[in-house]
């Protein structure tokens, strides 16, 4: 017997979405505002006359609402079409500028925003949501779980040509030096918190860039004073009054940076390598270039409780035009044929013999035929359409071609507009005369001096060749290993210098083994029209067994060092990387040690052991015995016969 | 002259050092630090099958029209009879107490059963509370029906998932399409990515910010006690998880979608903190691919459920020009989601209904408790295992720390469960619960250990290698002196009577 009854209407109404716990069919929304209720509850209880359990099914059930969309079935509910497209917060611009020495400089430069956020942290509520639209979904995490406001990425490898090529582009703020180099500035309440999540942070971005970074240690870290501050009328936000900022600094010298490096840098941006200057990105023409720098600078910018992050990533690479074509035409490297050699006619030439002539002045070349691809139209997602600029003299021909189409423009600034395929086209009949470069305002050369297995020296050597001093800040972070004695500073100068002339202050942070390295920051001016070289004596520790890389023979990286210009321009750039030779051990030592030792004691023990334990007996009692038994006591018997048989026929003298 | 006894006796006393003190000393020195793991308790646990577990939810009957003094004691027979007759996972019980008058017993927060007098018997679970109100007439309390009535709706409907979930021949994880693991493995802390995909590159703008709010915020609420979700929204151009592989292709296997979507860049994202991350993906297929004729829907998006890694909408045309996704469209995609989320927290299968909102929160708590319980103890038993095959690693002694605290722990986390009634009941759940994951986050930390792991790189040929200069000349010499010397002795007492006998001829000479 069963009886149904219906008791009351139950609304769901506690939150929609539970609601849907049933299995309701995915095609049965047909009404999104006020889709499913519950109109009874059928509860049905069976009566237990021979106390069996059958069983109860289905006292639950949906009721579908039939109201059907009075929408047409073929549009798209909800999906509109605006009067004008959404503008993100992104601006993507292309730098081009050639380079004496049939060199050409481009600078990618992408800038992004993300969506404001609250500052207020403790509101860890169920009505926080982060949300994206350009700024990439990886960094804020990072930024937020380790608290830092401001963080500063460089991938830097290859040579600048200072003195032909003139100051960095953007004066020195983009590029570290060779290896990577990370520094960030974080909020936190004490040195040792920063200190964590700044190793932290070092790990995120080792994974988000495929790089070491997370190699950067204590021993690697150092606390700039003067270097590497923030901009002015830069404001850091505290997101906590009660906590203080920290800026740390390391750096892996000399680390490789290759394409998968470069590949996260191009997933970061909205389009992908896709649309815009991005897709004009290889690594294989990135990476085959004399100089490249990939950098990442990320800041927090407030304004009352509502802050935002804004990101530059700027990639810059200087690359050689003639080889770079060249490696287009011929991608496995052979000779040149012939007749494409350029000879020196007025001097002896046949068929076997050929002077060649300097580099050709003349210079003609396509984008594209330097990057592999074309400008796949303008990125759609930013107000700002993709911008083209070619710094030239007046000498050179910028044109930029779209559809086979060639155009000028007075600025030599294009708009890339639409989805077409857009080029640039250089010309000129001297490529040697290009648009002035800025001259560096001081030059900085460094180097290790001293042969010897245990000791060693650096040595700076600073010049001014402008009419100005030059006031500046050199950085130097060195390592553990490098055990430094300052004291044994000393300036090597023809104009007769003194330390006290040229260093205005000294920070001095020796180093702890193992634990930090020498920090290294003199305030300095470099007179005008000088050359001076200041040096100093360091010893080279001896590491330990397991603390030698794999390939110790190699050498150890020294970081290059930092020069902050602060007057009478702000310029910035590094010294070239150093590569130390420590004194590297036999590394199968050990084991011999252990052999010989073990031997020489076996040795002893062995004879202690016989002396104490073998019996002790005279010569003759030892030949007697000899003689009873043994191969050679019968040799002996042997030989007394033979003796004896000798001593027989012969004669006796006497 | 003979010193044989004391020669012999030196021998002696150098195999004695040897075997007595070197052998030791060598041992002791060379032996890795094994800390004692209670390995007989954890196995007696994993294999007594939870045998301490006996989880006892209380329940108050409150009759409104009459009093019955001794219902809850014949509601508590039937009770038991009815688990009884069934074979079950974990002990669990419930004690039926009778409704104090003095309203000491929050009605809104304690499981009760209110008995009201109707025209016919029925019951009825309201979503709002822990009630189930039950209805009866004269002739069910006449025919003594009432107990049977309480006890199979309590037991079959108010703990329908403990009833279902806790059966032997439950068997977890399949759903009514066959498919497996369909949930991920319970993490207080989980990670929603919420992505809009476009094959293109045109801005497209979404009313996420209200939608979430409106939408998601509720349900976060709900299952906060429970789960604790992180959420981002992001819109990603140029990606259409390969959709363009589907281009005209109007019939579509299963296989097809799961050979051709690639879901890598979604999922290789490990940016967030938490170890567990679902996604929500609504992707539109390029301008270049077109429409996709194997979309057949009214809602021109159909939705596809991706075990552990979460829902993913696939749209039947490209984007419009200047689009932008507003709440209509938004909504029934967030209600699939929520839908669908549940049962990738293994909240729900497809086969079980929701009595009540609050009630089965309750019951998936009690479930996760029970599944951390077993969960720590098969992290223990096989860290157990692990040590015991490969004698060669250490266990340090945070190991041995972290077992016992996560031993104390689970003997804490079922004294709760057994007596809910010492606390406010509500309360234990959501107390056990926190200890439980605290203590399943203890197991995997002994079993993580670093160093136990690192150890297994000091290979025992290594220590041989090293010892062997040392110990294979002083092994030899000891042992071979000293077997020598034992040899010795009868050729020695020969040849000491021998030159004794010598000694004498010349002494009579």
């Amino acid at each position: 017997m069963w009886l149904t009854l219906t008791h009351g209407l139950i609304f769901l109404n506690l939150f929609k979405i539970s609601v849907q716990l049933q299995n309701i069919d995915t095609n049965s929304f047909t009404d999104i505002e006020n889709d499913y209720k519950y109109d009874s509850v059928e509860s049905s209880l069976r009566y237990d006359d021979d106390r069996v359990n059958i069983g109860s099914q289905g006292y639950l059930k949906p009721i579908k609402n039939e109201v059907m969309s009075d929408l047409d079935n073929n549009k798209r509910v909800g999906l509109f079409s605006m009067e004008k497209p959404t503008k993100y917060p992104f601006k993507e611009h292309l730098e081009l500028r050639p380079l004496p020495k049939n060199s050409l400089l481009s600078s990618f430069q992408f800038h992004l925003s993300s969506n404001e956020f609250s500052i207020d942290k403790s509101d860890r509520s169920n009505n926080q949501y982060s949300h994206y639209t350009v700024f990439p979904r990886s960094i804020s995490p990072l930024m937020d779980n380790t608290n830092t406001r401001q963080v500063h990425l460089r991938f830097t490898h290859g040579i600048w040509d200072h003195e032909n090529w003139g100051r960095l582009p953007h004066d020195g703020r983009k590029s570290g030096g060779s290896g990577v180099e990370l520094w960030a500035v974080i909020e936190a309440s004490d040195h040792n918190t920063a200190f964590d999540q700044w190793v932290k942070l070092s790990n995120m971005l080792s994974g988000l860039f495929c790089a070491s970074i997370n190699f950067i240690d204590s021993a690697k870290t150092t606390y700039p004073m003067s270097s590497f501050q923030p901009g002015d009328g830069e404001e850091i936000p505290l997101f906590n009054a009660s906590n203080k900022l920290y800026l740390l600094r390391g750096a892996l010298a000399n680390e490789p940076v290759c394409t998968e490096n470069m590949a996260p840098f191009i997933k970061l941006l909205p389009t992908k390598g896709r649309q815009g200057i991005s897709t004009l990105l290889d690594g294989h023409k990135i990476f085959d270039s004399q100089w490249h720098s990939l950098s990442i600078d990320v800041t927090t910018v407030c304004e009352s409780n509502s802050c935002h992050y804004e990101m530059e990533e700027f990639i810059n690479v200087a690359i050689n035009v003639p080889t770079t074509l060249a490696r287009s035409v011929r991608p496995i490297p052979k000779p040149v044929d012939g007749s494409e050699l350029r000879c020196d006619n007025s001097k002896h030439y046949d068929a076997w013999t050929c002077f060649p002539l300097p580099e050709s002045i003349e210079g003609k070349y396509e984008l594209s035929k330097i990057f592999g691809k074309y400008i796949m139209g303008s990125n759609s997602l930013s107000g700002y359409p993709t911008q083209t600029c070619v710094q030239v003299s007046d000498n050179w021909k910028a044109l930029v071609k779209v559809d086979g189409s060639y155009f000028s423009t007075d600025n030599n600034c294009f708009d890339v507009k639409g989805e077409d395929w857009h080029d640039i086209y250089l010309e000129t009949d001297d490529t040697t005369q290009v648009d002035p470069v800025k001259a560096s305002p001081v030059y900085v050369t460094r180097s290790l001096t001293g042969y010897s297995q245990d000791k060693g020296g650096l040595r700076a050597v600073f010049k001014n060749p402008t009419s100005e001093p030059v006031e500046l800040v050199y950085f130097e972070s060195l390592p553990w290993y490098m055990n430094l004695y300052l004291s044994t500073l000393k300036i090597e100068s023809k104009s007769g210098l003194k330390i006290s002339d040229v260093i205005q202050s000294t920070y001095y942070l020796p180093a702890k083994d193992r634990e930090r390295p020498t920090h290294l920051e003199y305030r300095m001016t470099i007179p005008a029209n000088s050359t001076f070289a200041l040096s100093y004596q360091f010893d080279k520790s001896l590491l330990k067994y397991a603390e030698y890389p794999p390939d110790a023979n190699h050498g150890f990286e020294i970081e290059s060092a930092v020069v902050t210009v602060i007057s009478p321009v702000k310029y910035e750039f590094r010294t070239a990387t150093l590569l130390l030779t420590l004194s590297t051990p036999d590394f199968s030592m050990p084991y011999n040690v252990i052999i010989l030792t073990s031997t020489a004691m076996g040795f002893i023990f062995g004879t202690l052991f016989n002396m104490l334990v073998k019996r002790v007996v005279t010569v003759q009692e030892a030949d007697k015995a000899m003689t009873a038994t043994g191969l050679r006591g019968r040799f002996l018997v042997i030989k007394e016969k033979l003796v004896k048989m000798f001593k027989r026929p012969k004669p006796k003298s006497e | 002259m003979s010193n044989i006894r004391l020669r012999r006796a030196t021998a002696v006393w150098f195999l004695a050092l040897y075997l007595l003190i070197g052998v030791p000393v060598w041992y002791k020195l060379t032996t890795i630090h094994r800390a004692p793991l209670p390995a007989e308790y954890i196995e007696s646990l994993y294999k007594g099958n939870n045998h301490d577990v006996h989880m006892v939810i209380p329940v108050y009957i409150m009759s409104k029209t009459f009093k019955f003094p001794d219902l809850h004691d014949a509601v508590q027979l039937q009770v038991n009879h009815m688990l009884q007759n069934k074979e079950r996972y974990v002990n669990w019980s419930l004690q039926v107490l009778p409704y104090p008058e003095d309203g000491s017993v929050d009605l809104h927060n304690e499981y009760v059963v209110i008995l009201e007098n109707d025209e016919s018997p029925g019951f009825v679970i309201p979503s709002d509370g822990r009630k189930t109100i039950l209805f009866h007439n004269l002739d069910n309390v006449l025919h003594n029906d009432l107990p049977f009535f309480v006890s199979q709706s309590l037991v079959e409907h108010t703990f329908q998932l403990e009833w279902n979930r806790l059966n032997k021949k439950y068997t977890s994880g399949v759903d009514s399409n066959r498919v497996k693991n369909m949930a991920i493995e319970y993490n207080p802390n989980v990670h929603l990515s919420i992505s809009l995909l476009s094959g293109d590159g045109n801005p497209v703008s979404w009313e996420i910010e209200h939608v979430a709010l409106k939408y998601l915020t509720p349900l976060r609420q709900f299952l906060s006690p429970l789960v604790n979700f992180t959420i981002d929204t992001n819109i990603i151009y140029f990606n259409d998880l390969n959709l363009h592989h589907l281009k005209n292709r109007s019939l579509l296997s299963q296989q097809d979608l799961s050979q051709t979507i690639d879901l890598s860049e979604l999922s290789s994202a490990n940016y967030y903190e938490e170890q567990n991350c679902l996604h929500l993906a609504i992707v539109f297929p390029s301008n270049s691919t077109g429409s996709l004729p194997f979309i057949n829907s009214d809602k021109h998006w159909n939705s596809f459920l991706v075990p552990q890694w979460g829902t993913l909408i696939i749209n039947d045309e490209p984007l419009p020009e200047n689009p932008y996704l507003s709440e209509d469209y938004l909504a029934p995609v967030m209600h699939k989601f929520s839908n669908e989320l549940l049962q990738l927290l293994g909240f729900t299968e497809d086969s079980e209904g929701l009595s009540s909102p609050v009630i089965t929160l309750d019951s998936f708590k009690r479930l996760t408790i029970l599944n951390n319980l077993n969960h720590s103890i098969n992290t223990l038993w096989s860290l157990v295992k692990m040590t015991s095959n490969l004698p060669q690693m250490t266990i340090p002694i945070d190991v041995l720390t972290n077992v016992k605290d996560a031993l104390d722990l689970r003997l804490e986390t079922i004294e709760m469960l057994n007596n809910p009634a010492k606390q406010n009941s509500h309360e234990v759940w959501n107390d056990a619960l926190i200890k439980s994951n605290k203590l399943v986050y203890l197991c995997e930390k002994a079993f993580f250990h670093k160093e136990m792991v690192q150890q297994m790189f000091l290979p025992q040929e290594h220590k041989v290698a090293v010892y062997l200069p040392l110990l294979g000349p002083i092994s030899i010499v000891t042992i071979a002196g000293f077997l020598k010397i034992w040899r010795e002795q009868d050729s020695e007492s020969d040849d000491d009577t021998s030159t004794e006998e010598g000694a004498s001829k010349e002494k009579m000479q």
